[in-house]
């Protein structure tokens, strides 16, 4: 369908368009030596039929796409102006039609003569104008295509966030699931009552976890009861290893922030901190609220023989993504060694749900 | 027979430990938490059979392999990790056998009678080296690190503090940090481990952190040396040129 013709208001402009031509037409019949009754009759139904017959360059258009080449525009040309010749003369056929269908009207007998004259002009005329709508669609498509791409990126802008939550969700990561069933079974034998508690906590860490996935936006309390589960799971893999040193500001805990935005945190402090140093540390989970905004931190020892990573790590990236994603540049992420220590550090405005 | 069981969680090895208790003829003649420790204890204790972790801090499991086989020393091993199968089947052909993290205890015995056929069986089937299993379980995946053993002492080179590496017969000597390390392994079999973006051969005898080239110098017609950033001089061959050329021109 063409798309001037599947709008209403689009149709309008573009009959509209065509009446200053229809004007400059009856204009060069008047100084032709028309008279105003020839040149007003026949120059409007003229140009409605141009209007509807050019369009037709539309779907010429649409079959040769304008591509950068050199080479296209070549061929592209040739067809162009075959169509427009084509085009011209029926133009110019349907005009002397026209006339010898008015000259029945008194008045206008000397139509069909006057044109006779004119038919060349016309079919020049012709061919100007269907090159000038062959440029007018092509400016249509374009702008079809803009729109288009616009619509396609957000689409697939969405399907990358929702991707991105699933992966993340799956990257409740199977190493941490089979060791700890390995700790649950270790357990078994020599801490019966430890064992249970350890079927409780991977449980309500499952259950949390699957749960938080299905949502875009959670406050930072429930972010906070996740992370507690899991590192109470890794604390029985740890034993001595890992020391938890939590410091939360009540204030903070409605604060909204993207879904599991503080799991990959920890896990991150877990893997390359704690399990990667023989004597463990401690581990730091802070968050404060001031000024309408939340500091949220995650620090952890760092193996000191490993060089400083250059970039970030996939991890902390799609993390600074999701953060910036959400806030703009009303958020901070800063990520970095320091005396030895690893921190994250995530600033964001305090909202909470209405 | 005499065991160690190495795994950085005291509860990985409990398991371990739990189920050769069923087994009064196997001894645990140490417990390891890091692979530092497995080196010592295998020197010290000179076990037939090693409960081998992957994970653990410092020195990996397939280090741990490859710095034992470095000293002549192989013990039957048994990989006790949570790796998945997916990774274990690259090598799975090879080790005498793994257990995925939780086993059962049928599955443990299998894996012990497998390390004690293999042990009766002496001298057993030349066994890969730990760097193809390495390789293998990386799943193509560059090296991250290289550990040289000298006597006692254990390095771990990360790869973002070596200069150069240069050929010497069947060792190589890697540049780091101003100190010069040797190791037993072959500059083409140390080639095909590196990430080939960071690490170029530039000469038959040499390969070079692209990181650390300054420029390269033409001193005659056939003859070329790449300049490093601490002003060292190394040969950069015809074909050498020509790698470093398509990697600039690449960019």
């Amino acid at each position: 369908m063409h798309p001037l013709l599947a709008s209403r208001a689009r149709l309008g402009a573009y009959l509209l368009g065509w009446v200053p031509i229809a004007l400059l037409l009856a204009g060069i019949a008047r100084s032709q030596g028309w008279s105003w009754a020839e040149a007003g009759t026949l120059a409007p139904p003229l140009c409605l039929l141009a209007a509807f017959l050019f369009l037709s360059a539309w779907f010429l258009c649409r079959a040769l796409p304008l591509g950068r080449r050199v080479e296209t525009l070549g061929s592209h040309g040739a067809a162009w102006g075959l169509a427009a010749v084509l085009m011209g003369g029926i133009w110019a056929g349907l005009a002397w039609l026209l006339a010898r269908a008015l000259a029945w009207i008194p008045g206008l007998g000397a139509l069909p003569r006057r044109v006779d004259i004119a038919l060349p002009v016309l079919t020049g005329l012709g061919i100007l104008l269907y090159l000038a709508s062959v440029a007018l669609s092509y400016l249509m498509l374009a702008q079809d295509r803009a729109v288009e791409a616009e619509r396609r990126g957000a689409e697939l802008q969405l399907l990358a966030q929702e991707s991105e939550l699933k992966a993340l969700r799956a990257q409740l990561n199977p190493h941490f699931l089979f060791n700890s069933l390995n700790s649950l079974s270790a357990l078994t034998a020599v801490d019966p009552a430890r064992a249970r508690e350890m079927c409780v906590l991977l449980s309500d860490f499952l259950r949390r976890s699957l749960g938080l996935g299905e949502r875009r936006l959670v406050p930072l309390r429930e972010e906070l009861d996740l992370a507690r589960a899991y590192l109470a799971i890794e604390q029985i893999r740890f034993g001595a290893r890992l020391t938890l040193d939590w410091r939360i500001d009540p204030a903070a805990d409605p604060a909204l922030l993207p879904t599991l935005l503080l799991q990959p945190l920890v896990e991150n402090a877990i893997k390359h901190g704690i399990a990667a140093l023989p004597e463990g540390g401690t581990l730091v989970v802070a968050a404060e609220a001031a000024e309408g905004h939340v500091t949220l931190r995650v620090e952890n020892p760092a193996d000191l023989d490993v060089p400083t990573p250059q970039g970030l790590g996939l991890g902390l990236r799609q993390v600074r993504q999701r953060l910036l994603g959400r806030f703009g540049n009303r958020a901070r992420f800063e990520a970095g060694v320091q005396n030895g220590i690893h921190r994250v550090t995530l600033v964001f405005p305090l909202e909470t749900e209405p | 027979m005499k065991a160690l069981i190495i795994d950085d969680e005291d509860l990985a090895r409990a398991v371990v430990r739990e189920h050769l208790a069923a087994h009064p003829d196997v001894e645990v003649a140490a417990e390891c938490a890091n692979g530092f420790e497995a080196l010592k204890a295998v020197a010290l204790h000179q076990p037939d059979l090693i409960f081998l972790d992957i994970q653990m801090p410092k020195l990996d499991g397939f280090e741990v392999l490859e710095l034992l086989e470095a000293e002549g020393k192989r013990p039957a091993v048994v990989f006790v990790t949570a790796y998945d199968q997916h990774a274990l089947r690259a090598f799975e052909a090879h080790a005498v056998d793994y257990l995925l993290k939780p086993f059962s205890k049928e599955r443990f015995d299998t894996a012990l009678a497998k390390a004690r056929a293999q042990q009766a069986a002496h001298p057993a089937v030349p066994a890969p080296a730990a760097s193809e299993l390495a390789a293998a379980a990386r799943q193509g995946k560059p090296l991250e690190r290289v550990v040289v053993k000298d006597g006692p002492k254990v390095t771990v080179v990360h790869l973002d503090h070596l200069d150069w590496v240069q050929a010497q017969d069947d060792y190589v000597l890697l540049r780091t940090e101003g100190r010069n390390l040797l190791k037993q392994q072959t500059l083409a079999s140390l080639e095909t481990q590196l990430d080939s973006s960071r690490f170029i051969r530039i000469h038959r005898s040499y390969i070079l952190n692209l990181d650390r080239l300054v420029r390269v110098e033409q001193d005659s017609k056939e003859h070329r040396d790449a300049i490093l950033r601490d002003g060292t001089r190394l040969p950069v061959s015809r074909a050498g040129y020509q790698r470093l050329r398509e990697l600039w021109e690449g960019d």
